[in-house]
C-alpha cells in the first residue's frame, strides 16, 4: 500500500512522482465509496427527520408548549 | 521548484490562499450567528444545524463535481471558442470534459509534491460555495426541512454558482468574450445568483405562519437576539476581506503573460488577470462598506438590523468593479445599491407576499444585480480580461466591458442561473412533500423534541440546591 518507502530514493529520482498518498491508482474506487456514503447520508438523515416530524404531528403540542421547557437556573 | 525565487513565489501563493480560506471561514461563522439571532427561540438549534450541515454537503459534492464543472464549461459549452489551446500553452489536461485536472480522480486532487496550488484554490472556491448556500439558508429559516435545504444547498453551492463562475469568472469564460462581463469580487457570480435562487425557493416555500395578516399586510418578525445578529454581521464583514483577497492573484508578471517582449510588470491581478492592487481594493472595500452603512442608517431610520445588513449590501453592490473604482465611486455605488435593495425588499414583500426572513434576496440579490448594471456604465470600455490583449487570444477580441453586456449578465446571474433553478427544484421537492415542515411542527417549534427530551434534566438542575 505504501507509495513511498524511502524519501531519499523518491526525491532523488529523475522525475519526482507527485502523488504520495497510500494506494495510488485506487482513486476511482475511493470516489465511488465516498459517493455511496454521501447518498446514504441523505437517505438515513431524511428518515430520521421524518420520524421526528411525525412524532410532533402525532402529539400536536400547542404553539406555546415549548415555553414550559425553558428552565433558566 | 528547483530555484529559490520560483519556490518562494509558489509557496507564498499557496500560503496566501490558505490564509484567505481561514479568514473566509468567518463568513460562515457569521452567517450561523446571524441566522440564529434572527430566528425565534423554539427554532434556534434547527436553524443552526441546517446551516452547519451545508458545510459537509457542499464540501463533498464540491470535491465530486463542483470544482470540475468550473474547469469544464467556460466555453458554455459551444458558445465561444476556448483560448486553452496548444498555441497559448494554456492546456490544463484534456479528455474528461474541457479539462480533467479537477476531476476527483485526478492526481492533483490530493497531496501532490509537484503542485502547491490546486488544494488551496479548490478550498478558496469551496468557501465561496458555502457562502452561496448560506445566503439561501437565512431566507428560508423556521419552515424548511433539513433534507430539502441540503439538496438546495448542493444545487446552488456545487452546481449553479460554479456554472456561472465558469461562464463569467474564468479567464476563458464565454461571458467575458461575448458580453464583456466583469465581476471582480462577485456581485453577480455569488450574490445575485444566490439571492435569485433564494427568491425562487421562497416563491414555492411560502411565508412563515403569522407573517402576513388576513388582509395581507406584512408583520415584522424581528431578530430575537440583536447581539448575535450584530456580531454575526461583523464576522461576515471580516470574512469578506478574506474573500476579496481570495479573488486576486497575489503576484504575477504580466509582461510575458500578455506577450509583451522584454517587459516585466509584477502586480496583483483580479481573477481575469487584469492588474489591480490589494491596497486599492482594501480602500474600496471600506468605502463601499461605509457608503452602505450611511445609506442604510438613513433609509431605515436607524434600524440596527437594516443598518448592519446595508453595510454588507454596500460592499456587494460595489464589488463587481471594486478592482478599478475610485474609493468615492465605491462609496456612492454602495449607497445606491442599499437604497434600491431596501425599497425593493418591502415592495416585493408586500406585493408578492414573499417572506425573506433575513432580507437575503435584497442584500445579496438586488444589491448584486444593481452592482453589475452600474459597473457596466462606470467601467464602460475597459478590457474584460487580461487575455483580450496581445498574443493570447487567437479568436476575435474579447468584448470590452459595456452596459448592455453587464445587464444581460445580471439577468443570467439573478434569473437564469438563480431564480429559475431555485423555483424548479423547490417545486420538485414540494411535489414530493419534502420541502416544508408540517404546520404542527412549525407552530410547536423545530426544537420541540430536543427541548422535551432535555426537560426533566433541566428542571432537576434548576431546582437543585447542591
Amino acid at each position: 500500500m505504501a507509495t513511498v518507502t524511502n524519501w531519499i530514493d523518491h526525491l532523488s529520482a529523475s522525475e519526482v512522482q507527485g502523488s504520495v498518498y497510500p494506494g495510488v491508482g485506487s482513486e476511482g474506487v475511493l470516489v465511488i465509496i465516498a459517493i455511496l456514503i454521501w447518498v446514504g447520508w441523505h437517505v438515513i438523515s431524511s428518515k430520521q427527520e421524518d420520524g421526528k416530524m411525525n412524532e410532533i404531528v402525532r402529539k400536536r403540542p400547542s404553539s406555546n408548549d415549548w415555553k414550559s421547557n425553558i428552565t433558566d437556573g | 521548484m528547483t530555484d529559490q525565487l520560483g519556490a518562494l513565489t509558489s509557496i507564498f501563493t499557496e500560503f496566501y490562499y490558505w490564509v484567505t480560506v481561514v479568514l473566509m471561514f468567518l463568513i460562515h461563522v457569521g452567517f450561523c450567528m446571524y441566522e440564529v439571532g434572527a430566528s425565534r427561540y423554539k427554532h434556534h438549534q434547527h436553524t443552526l444545524m441546517k446551516n452547519t450541515m451545508l458545510i459537509p454537503l457542499v464540501t463533498v459534492t464540491w470535491f465530486f463535481f463542483g470544482w470540475w464543472i468550473y474547469w469544464a464549461f467556460p466555453t458554455g459549452p459551444g458558445l465561444a471558442p476556448s483560448i486553452m489551446t496548444e498555441s497559448t500553452g494554456l492546456v490544463l489536461g484534456g479528455g474528461f470534459g474541457g479539462n480533467d485536472l479537477a476531476n476527483p480522480t485526478n492526481a492533483l486532487m490530493a497531496v501532490n509534491l509537484n503542485d502547491h496550488i490546486m488544494g488551496v484554490f479548490w478550498a478558496a472556491f469551496l468557501l465561496f460555495s458555502w457562502t452561496a448556500a448560506s445566503i439561501v439558508s437565512g431566507a428560508v429559516i423556521e419552515r424548511i426541512t433539513t433534507f430539502a435545504f441540503g439538496i438546495l444547498a448542493i444545487a446552488i453551492g456545487s452546481v449553479f454558482w460554479t456554472i456561472d463562475a465558469s461562464w463569467g469568472w474564468h479567464f476563458d469564460g464565454w461571458m467575458l468574450k461575448i458580453l464583456g462581463y466583469h465581476d471582480a469580487y462577485a456581485s453577480g457570480v455569488i450574490h445575485a445568483i444566490a439571492g435569485g435562487f433564494a427568491l425562487g425557493v421562497l416563491i414555492v416555500l411560502g411565508p412563515r405562519i403569522g407573517k402576513f395578516s388576513s388582509s395581507g399586510e406584512p408583520r415584522n418578525i424581528g431578530p430575537r437576539n440583536p447581539w448575535l445578529v450584530t456580531v454575526g454581521l461583523f464576522l461576515i464583514y471580516t470574512g469578506f476581506w478574506g474573500f476579496y483577497a481570495a479573488c486576486n492573484v497575489p503576484i504575477y508578471d504580466l509582461g510575458p503573460e500578455y506577450g509583451m517582449e522584454g517587459v516585466t510588470f509584477f502586480t496583483a491581478t483580479n481573477i481575469y488577470l487584469t492588474p489591480t492592487t490589494l491596497s486599492g481594493i482594501t480602500m474600496n472595500f471600506l468605502m463601499s462598506l461605509s457608503g452602505g452603512l450611511l445609506a442604510g442608517y438613513v433609509i431605515s431610520k436607524g434600524d440596527p438590523f437594516w443598518t448592519y445588513s446595508s453595510g454588507l449590501a454596500g460592499i456587494i453592490c460595489a464589488s463587481a468593479g471594486n478592482d478599478l473604482y475610485h474609493p468615492i465611486q465605491s462609496m456612492i455605488i454602495g449607497m445606491i445599491g442599499v437604497v434600491i435593495a431596501y425599497k425593493m425588499h418591502y415592495w416585493v414583500e408586500k406585493k408578492y407576499k414573499i417572506d425573506d426572513a433575513v432580507g437575503a434576496v435584497a442584500v445579496h440579490g438586488y444589491a448584486g444585480f444593481v452592482g453589475l448594471v452600474i459597473c457596466g456604465f462606470v467601467l464602460n470600455g475597459y478590457p474584460s480580461s487580461g487575455y483580450s490583449v496581445g498574443a493570447m487570444w487567437d479568436g476575435t477580441n474579447y468584448a470590452a466591458i459595456n452596459p448592455l453586456g453587464m445587464f444581460i449578465g445580471a439577468i443570467i446571474m439573478f434569473f437564469v442561473l438563480g431564480m429559475l433553478p431555485g423555483y424548479i427544484i423547490a417545486k420538485v421537492l414540494n411535489g414530493m412533500g419534502k420541502l416544508r415542515i408540517p404546520r404542527e411542527v412549525e407552530l410547536a417549534g423545530l426544537d420541540y423534541t430536543i427541548m422535551e427530551e432535555a426537560k426533566e434534566d433541566e428542571k432537576a438542575v434548576a431546582s437543585a440546591s447542591r
